[in-house]
This record gives C-alpha cells, structure tokens and sequence, in this order.
C-alpha cells in the first residue's frame, strides 16, 4: 500500500506520522475512512430493505455467511437515495460487523498528521458528530470519517438521546 | 493455564463433587443408606488422594478432614443429623472454592481453612447412633425425588428416541405443520419412589468405567464451530437443490448431498445434547439451602429429567432457572404456619417440569405458594412510575403480571438476602429472551405461580414457510404456524370482512382476526390497492394469541439458519432474525408474538388453560375473552365473540312479528331478535332502513340480537366489585370504558318449547 500513488507532504518534523486512507465518494464530496478500520469492501451491492428499521439503516446483505446490517451515509448525509447499487465497507465494532454504503470507492492515499485539521467550529452539529477533521489536499479537502461513529449501535443510541 | 495433568484433574473433581452434592441432599431422606455414604466417602478420599500425588497441600488438608467425618458415618458411629449433613456441604463448597482458585491461579492459594476444618472435628463428637435422626428440626423436610446418575447411559439412550423424533419434526421439509410432541412419559426415573436400599453406587461405578473408555471430552468451541460449519452447508445443499432442480443428471448427487446433510446436522446436534438433569441435579441444594434459610417446607418435585437440550442452552437457562427458583421459595411458598392458617398443607410443593413440544422444550416452575396479586403489581408499579395510573387501571390482570418482569421491580415488601431487590425476573426474561425464548406467567392468588420457560431446541436450524409481502420475502417459523388459506383475488373483498377497520375472516364459523404484512411493514398502504390479487391467510398461533396474517404470496417452506441481526433492528421487534434462502435472498423471520401483540391481537381463551397446569386449571380460565363491541341506541354493549355466528346486514322491512315478538326468517329457520335498545322501533317508522343484526348462538340455540353498530373486536378483563374483590358478572373492562355484557340466556326468557312451535306455527302460515 506504501507504494499507493497520492500526493506525499512530507516534513521534516520527527512527530509526523502517516496513515493510510480509503477515499469514498459520496455525491460530489470525497470522505476518508482510515484503511486499518476496514475489513473488506464489497463493491456493487443491493441491500435488501428492512421494513420500520430506523431511517440510517441502508439494508441487509449476505456476507460471509452472516447478515450484515448496512448503515445509508447518504441518509446521514442528507442526500437524497440512490437507485443503482453501491459499494459497501466493511468494519467490525464490538455488536458485530456492519457495513456503510458508499456511493463510490477511490484510491487510497498516504497523508500526513501533518495536513490534518479538526472540524471547524463553524461546522454543523450533526456533520461534527460524524466527521474527524479533514485533510488539506492540493486542489481540495478530504473530510475524514470516524467508523466508531457510523455504528448502527452508537447511531441508535444518538438517535435515541 | 494449568497443564494437562492438573486440568484433568480438576474436571474428575469437579464431577466427583457434584456427585457428592447429589449424594448428600439424598442422605439427609436416608440417613442410614451405606451406600450413598459409601460413595461421598469415595468422592472425597479419591480427590484425597489426588491432591497428595499432585501436591496440592491445602486440598489434602481440607479433604482429610472430611474423610475423618465420612469415616465414622460410614462405620456408623455417627449419625448423619442435618447438622453433619451442613457441614459436608460446608466442605464440598471449601473444596470446591479451591479447586476453582487452582483452576484460576494454578496454584491454591494461601488460605488454611482452619475454620472449617475445626468445624468438622467439632462435628466428630459421638452421638448415640440409635437416635432417630431429626431431619424435621431444619424446618425443611424434603422428599426428594431421586435423580438418575448421569453417568447411567441408559438416561442417554432413553431420551436420544426423543431427541430424535424431534431432529425429524426439524428435519421434515413438508409443506405443513409438523406437531410433533414428544411426550414425557410420567413414568420418568424422576418420579420412580426412592428404593430404600438403593444400590445405585455400585451400580454406576462398572457403567461408568465402561463409559470412559467409549466416550472423549470435546472442548464446547469446537462443537459450536462444528455446528456452524454444519450451518454452512445446510444453506449451500439448499442453494445446490435450488440449482440442480431441473437437471436430472445433478438430481440424483444433490439427493445424496441433502440427505447427508441431513444426517450430519442430527449427529452434530446430538452430540451437543444434554440431559435437563444437568441442570436440574443443582436443584435439590439450592431448595434444600434456601428453605433453610427462609423457614419454609418445601418439598421438590421432578420431571421429565431426562428432556434433552442443546449444551449452550442447558447453560443458557441455569441462571434463570435458579432465579426463578429463589423467588418461588422466597415470594411463592409461604412459610409453614401461614399455609396452614390458610388451609394447606404446610409443606409447599415446588415442582420443576422439563417437556419437549415440537422444536421447544418447555421448562415449568410451579408452585403452590401465594401468587401474585395483580392488584399490589399495579399499586407497586404506579407507585414506582413504571406506568401511569391510568394506564394501570386499563391493562388487563395478565397483562400486568408481565411487569413483573420489568428491571427494578418487585413486589416484596422487604428485600431480603435471596431476593427482592428487583432484578430476579428481569434476569429470567433477558436470559431466556438472549436465546430465542419465551417466559410466560400465570399466577393465581392464593394458589400458586407458574413460570414457563419456552426454551427452543435448537438455535441454529429451524423449519420455516418462506411468504412474499412488500416484494420481498419473510420465514415464518413452522412451529406457530396450524393452517394456509387461499383467498383467490374475486373472492378477497367478500371473504375478509371489516368491522370498522379491523379485517376479520370466518374460519369455520369462528371469526378470526387478521393482520395484513404490507399494512404492518409500511404503514399506509392502500386498502384497496391490495385486495385485487391472490391472498393467502396464515392462521398463527402465537404465545396464545390466535390470528391470521394475510400475506401477498407462499413460496417452500425452507429449513433456515438463523443468523443474528444487529442489535440496532432489535428495537423494531418485529423480526428475531434474518436467514439466507436457497435462492440465495435474505428473508427477514418474523417475530410473531409481536406482531401479535403490536397488532393487539388478545389472547385467546383456549390457550389460557393450556398455559395452565392440571392443579391450577380452575374454573376460571376464560379470563381474557374476546368481545364484539356493539353500540345500541347509543349504549356500548359487549357480546362474546365466541358466541357471535355471524354479522348480518338487513333492511327493516325484512323484520316481521309474532305478536309483539320480532322475528327474522333466516335461513329458512326463525330467530327470534331481542331489541333492547329498541333499534328496531327507530327503525320501524322508516321502512328502507337498514339493521345490523348480531346472530348468536348461546345452548344451542340462536338468538339475533338488534344493533345499531358494530364498533369492534376487542379483549375484555375482568374487572372486581368494589370492595368485595368478586368478578363483577354481566360487566367488563373493553378499550377502558366499563361495557355491559349482552348475556343472551337472559335476554331471552326461557321460552316455553310449545310457545316457539306454536308460534312457529304460525309463522310459517303467514310467511306463505
């Protein structure tokens, strides 16, 4: 994965460090989940809908002999669903495994602690409960994801309070 | 970790103290029997010698000390009094506190045991042998029942035809219910009468020896994986059927590769069973200790030890099993003088059943205490804000019992160190509910409480019909379901018919109520767009609740594993779990209880008694019963739905007299109307009006009853005269208002037999 292509800020500072990230693209935004949290991505899949589920859950799909329950980022998102399948990433939490349908997944990049920011405090509410800060890309930004956060658990218990 | 050798040990031991444990509340009946001392006294002296050739020193100490004890009762010199008996229990628990250090730590622990140990020379004393040995003294007299050992195979040989008549009621992929009981013969080791001599030691000792050399220690992980496995491959064979299906050269493999599947997953599931005995063998301590300790007499009851169950279930089910014991002794069964102030026999009776039905094996507590009163549940929970005092007022009594169950709630006056802190019956709910089962309640005040765990066979595989709503597919579980009905899509609109906005369908004459899937799943769906297709009615019975769900189509019925969801969907309740289909879809299983209970379907009169066990099948078992709720003149009246034939829509003029006595030609009989709310004198004036008249049947004969609406179907409850704590007769408690009951025998005066002929008669001339 060292050899991924993506631009490298490297500095010279001895407290930097790298981590890999998958970018996902959702309509026109491009996110980042830290490829370490990611068990497997599956890529075109139609979830099956389950009937009265809470709104973020996307559906359920076979995986590996289990069902995974799927958490729409679109919904979370607030934009509008999607008729064509989508591409899902896998993550273990302590509930189990989930997945978290994307509309597309990209390449994956090399970046610096260096280029990273926390979420501004201008950011809505709901958008800082769900993004991690974001990355300073040459020619734009890459909101980065926290997977602990897109568990159908902790989502439930958000919905809940 | 302990090496090889050291684990080894630990397990015999552990199983040499068990059996002790079993021996000893035995002895306490026996006192005299050598051969149960025989075999304690061969438990402790084989971990004795053990300890010593493994060095644990602490252990040969503790063990010596009891060896000392046994020795003299084995010898007679000392008589096994309560006292004596407590303090090898004493003993058994030490031990068995270090063997579990040990186990933890490797090594003993530090601790000397001096206490206990002085604690057995103390008991050394002589006592004159000829005494009679005061069991009573204890306050607790149990007869126990005695159990088979475990190590016994024939136990294992009995029961495996159970198990695998059950495996083939699981098995069976046709199309229908398949009611297969296995009924526990009441002739069970467990109520066999205790021979006085048993020689039951000697007789386990060359079976067991056998045993050992036919039989492996397998680690449980390993089974689960094995099951798992076998899991797996039961979906691949039904995806490979599915396939092969329509070529015949791949017809004849795919026939091999199911029935070896099938095969593979009874011996997989065989080797995980386990007699109820298991569990139930910890019994006898545990009522022995508490009753003891609360002062009661309790005397235990056994049955049907020998009902197999899962290994992982067995285990499951410990926890609320000695809940629900602690709390039958300590809130069931009152203590001695109470009972016998009240009539009873002082000593209570707790009886312990274990029965398979179909793919469950049900697990009843019974006994014979106080009960629960419904109405200090519904102070208690008022006063600890569980529910509103309104909403209090409205649940009917069995509804109210379940809140029992609710965390932090008790009803015991005082807390107490068994129980009472509220967290007993939450515990047994959660922990049977964690395995796919059900606890139901039935309590009568004054004669007892039983608590029935529903406990299923297997987790893994069950037997399902596959049904399509929404344009997707769902399993129904077999076990509740008893019939299929076709409604072809010309005869929907007559053949489900509306009371208001409940659909309901005649099934032989009874009306059954309906629930439609799609109207359930996503709420708004057009009534009209969906009865102009085939609909099929699965008639369900549901923890007791009967009724029809009207799905959009049938596909196989399935055997599906079941695989968890994630906790996030367990908050809709509608689903216990999502399965992958030979097709290779995913269908949801649905939760019908739920869907019962969400579509508040009530519970239906007949399941009531059979929840019930013989010694509280009382009179009273139609205690929810259903009610079709009717307006007349304006006044709400109640008939029991059980009574209700049919709902017939007429016009006034069809209505005609005999005398001052309406009458209706109804099917070429006459039916006499009661009009008590004179519905057919408002309707007199206008001749093309319409009448609703309700047509019953009550002894035998039928009855018309003038209405002005139908409103609904609806459970009713009991509700008490003030203050004389009676059943209020003629009234009852219908969406909260207090409803009259329509009672027909009174309505209609016992009419002279030559009156209704004569008059007959003379309907007959004027109708020609």
């Amino acid at each position: 994965m060292s050899s991924s292509p993506g631009p490298m800020h490297c500095s010279k500072k001895s407290a930097v460090w790298f981590t890999e990230m998958c970018s996902v693209r959702l309509g026109k935004t491009l996110f980042a989940v830290p490829i370490a949290h990611i068990l497997e991505i599956i890529g075109s899949a139609r979830p099956q809908p389950v009937p009265l589920a809470p709104n973020f859950v996307g559906g359920l799909i076979h995986y590996r002999g289990e069902v995974l329950t799927t958490i729409s980022l679109r919904y979370l998102l607030d934009l509008p669903p999607l008729d064509h399948p989508q591409d899902i990433l896998v993550f273990e939490s302590v509930g189990g495994c989930f997945g978290v349908l994307v509309d597309s997944v990209g390449e994956v990049f090399t970046l610096s602690s260096d280029d990273h920011e926390p979420n501004p405090s201008t950011l809505d509410e709901r958008r800082k409960a769900l993004f991690t800060g974001s990355y300073k890309l040459k020619g734009s930004l890459l909101v980065t994801l926290d997977p602990e956060r897109l568990d159908p658990l902790y989502l439930c218990a958000a919905q809940a309070a | 970790m302990a090496d090889e050798l050291t684990r080894e040990f630990l397990i015999e031991s552990m199983e040499c103290l068990d059996r002790m444990e079993r021996c000893l509340t035995e002895l306490e009946q026996r006192p005299n029997d050598a051969a149960l001392l025989a075999e304690i006294f061969r438990s402790v002296h084989t971990i004795k010698g053990t300890t010593g050739f493994l060095g644990f020193k602490r252990l040969e100490k503790l063990a010596h000390a009891g060896e000392n004890l046994l020795g003299l009762l084995r010898d007679g010199k000392l008589a096994a009094s309560a006292p004596v008996i407590t303090g090898l229990l004493q003993l058994l628990d030490g031990l068995r506190a270090v063997l579990k250090t040990i186990e933890a730590n490797d090594n003993e622990g530090q601790n000397a045991d001096t206490d206990l140990i002085s604690q057995l020379e103390s008991l050394q004393v002589f006592e004159p042998v000829a005494e009679p040995v005061i069991v009573a003294a204890v306050g607790s007299r149990p007869k126990l029942q005695r159990k088979k050992s475990p190590r016994l195979r024939s136990a294992q040989s009995a029961s495996a035809c159970a198990a695998r008549l059950a495996s083939m009621a699981l098995d069976s992929t046709n199309p229908g219910p398949v009611p297969i009981t296995v009924l526990p013969s009441p002739t069970s080791s467990a109520s066999k009468p205790a021979p006085e001599d048993a020689p039951d030691a000697n007789r386990s000792r060359p079976s067991s020896s056998g045993a050992a050399e036919s039989t492996i220690r397998v680690d449980i992980a390993l089974l689960n994986r094995m099951m798992n496995l076998v899991g797996e491959l039961v979906l691949t064979r039904n995806q490979v059927l599915q396939a092969t299906a329509s070529d015949p050269a791949l017809t004849l493999l795919s026939r091999r590769l199911d029935m070896v599947t099938a095969d593979l997953r009874e011996s997989v599931m065989k080797a995980r069973m386990q007699p109820v005995s298991n569990v139930f063998s910890k019994m006898p301590r545990l009522v022995r200790d508490l009753s003891q300790a609360l002062h009661r007499r309790v005397r235990l009851e056994m049955e049907g030890q020998e009902t197999e169950l899962d290994k992982s279930l067995l285990e499951a089910i410990k926890d609320p099993l000695t809940h629900a014991v602690r709390n039958a002794l300590d809130h069931g069964i009152e203590s001695p003088d109470i009972r016998e102030a009240s009539g009873k026999d002082p000593e209570g009776t707790l009886k312990l059943r274990a029965m398979q039905e179909g793919s469950h094996v049900i697990i009843e507590i019974c006994d014979d205490g106080a009960g629960i009163s419904a109405e200090r549940i519904r102070v208690k929970a008022i006063e600890r804000g569980l529910i509103s005092a309104e909403r209090a007022m409205q649940l009917p009594d069995r509804e109210l019992l379940q809140l029992i169950f609710v965390p932090g709630f008790s009803t015991a006056s005082r807390v107490t160190n068994i129980s009472g802190r509220g967290v007993g019956m939450d515990v047994v709910r959660t922990n049977v509910e964690k395995i796919g089962g059900k606890v139901e309640l039935d309590s009568r005040v004054g004669k007892g409480t039983v608590l029935r765990l529903r406990i299923p066979l297997t987790l893994a595989i069950i037997p399902a019909l596959i049904v399509r709503s929404v344009g997707q597919s769902f399993a129904l579980p077999q076990g509740a379901l008893s019939e299929l009905i076709h409604v072809p899509c010309d005869k929907a609109s007559t053949a489900i018919e509306w009371i208001d906005r409940s659909p309901l369908y005649r099934l032989r004459g009874r009306l059954l109520p309906l629930v439609f899937l799609d109207r359930l799943l996503v709420p708004g769906t057009e009534r009209t767009a969906s009865s102009d297709c085939d609909r099929f009615i699965a008639v369900l019975d549901a923890e007791g609740r009967r009724f029809g769900l009207v799905v959009d189509g049938l596909a196989d019925p399935e055997e599906i594993v079941v695989k968890p969801l994630n906790a996030a969907l367990k908050g809709v309740g509608l689903y216990s779990g999502a399965t992958v289909l030979g097709s290779g879809d995913l269908a949801l299983i649905l939760d019908l209880g739920s869907i019962a209970q969400r579509a508040e379907i009530g519970l239906t009169a007949d399941s009531e008694t059979d929840i019930t066990p013989e010694n509280l099948a009382s009179a009273e078992s139609a205690k929810a019963t259903e009610y079709l709720l009717v307006d007349i003149s304006g006044h709400r009246a109640a008939i029991p739905l059980a009574e209700v034939i049919r709902i017939e829509q007429l016009s006034a003029s069809r209505i005609e007299y005999i005398g001052r006595r309406p009458v209706l030609n109804f099917e070429g009989h006459v039916l006499a109307i009661e009009d008590c709310g004179d519905v057919l004198a408002a309707a007199k004036a206008d001749s093309s009006a319409q009448l609703i008249v309700v047509v019953c049947n009550r002894a035998d004969r039928h009855v018309g009853i003038a209405v002005s609406h139908v409103l609904d179907v609806a459970a009713g409850a009991d509700l008490l005269e003030a203050g004389a704590n009676q059943r209020a007769e003629g009234a009852t408690l219908l969406k909260d208002r207090v409803v009259g009951i329509v009672d027909i025998g009174k309505e209609m005066p016992p009419p002279s037999m030559n009156f209704t002929t004569i008059d007959g008669k003379r309907f007959a001339e004027a109708v020609q």
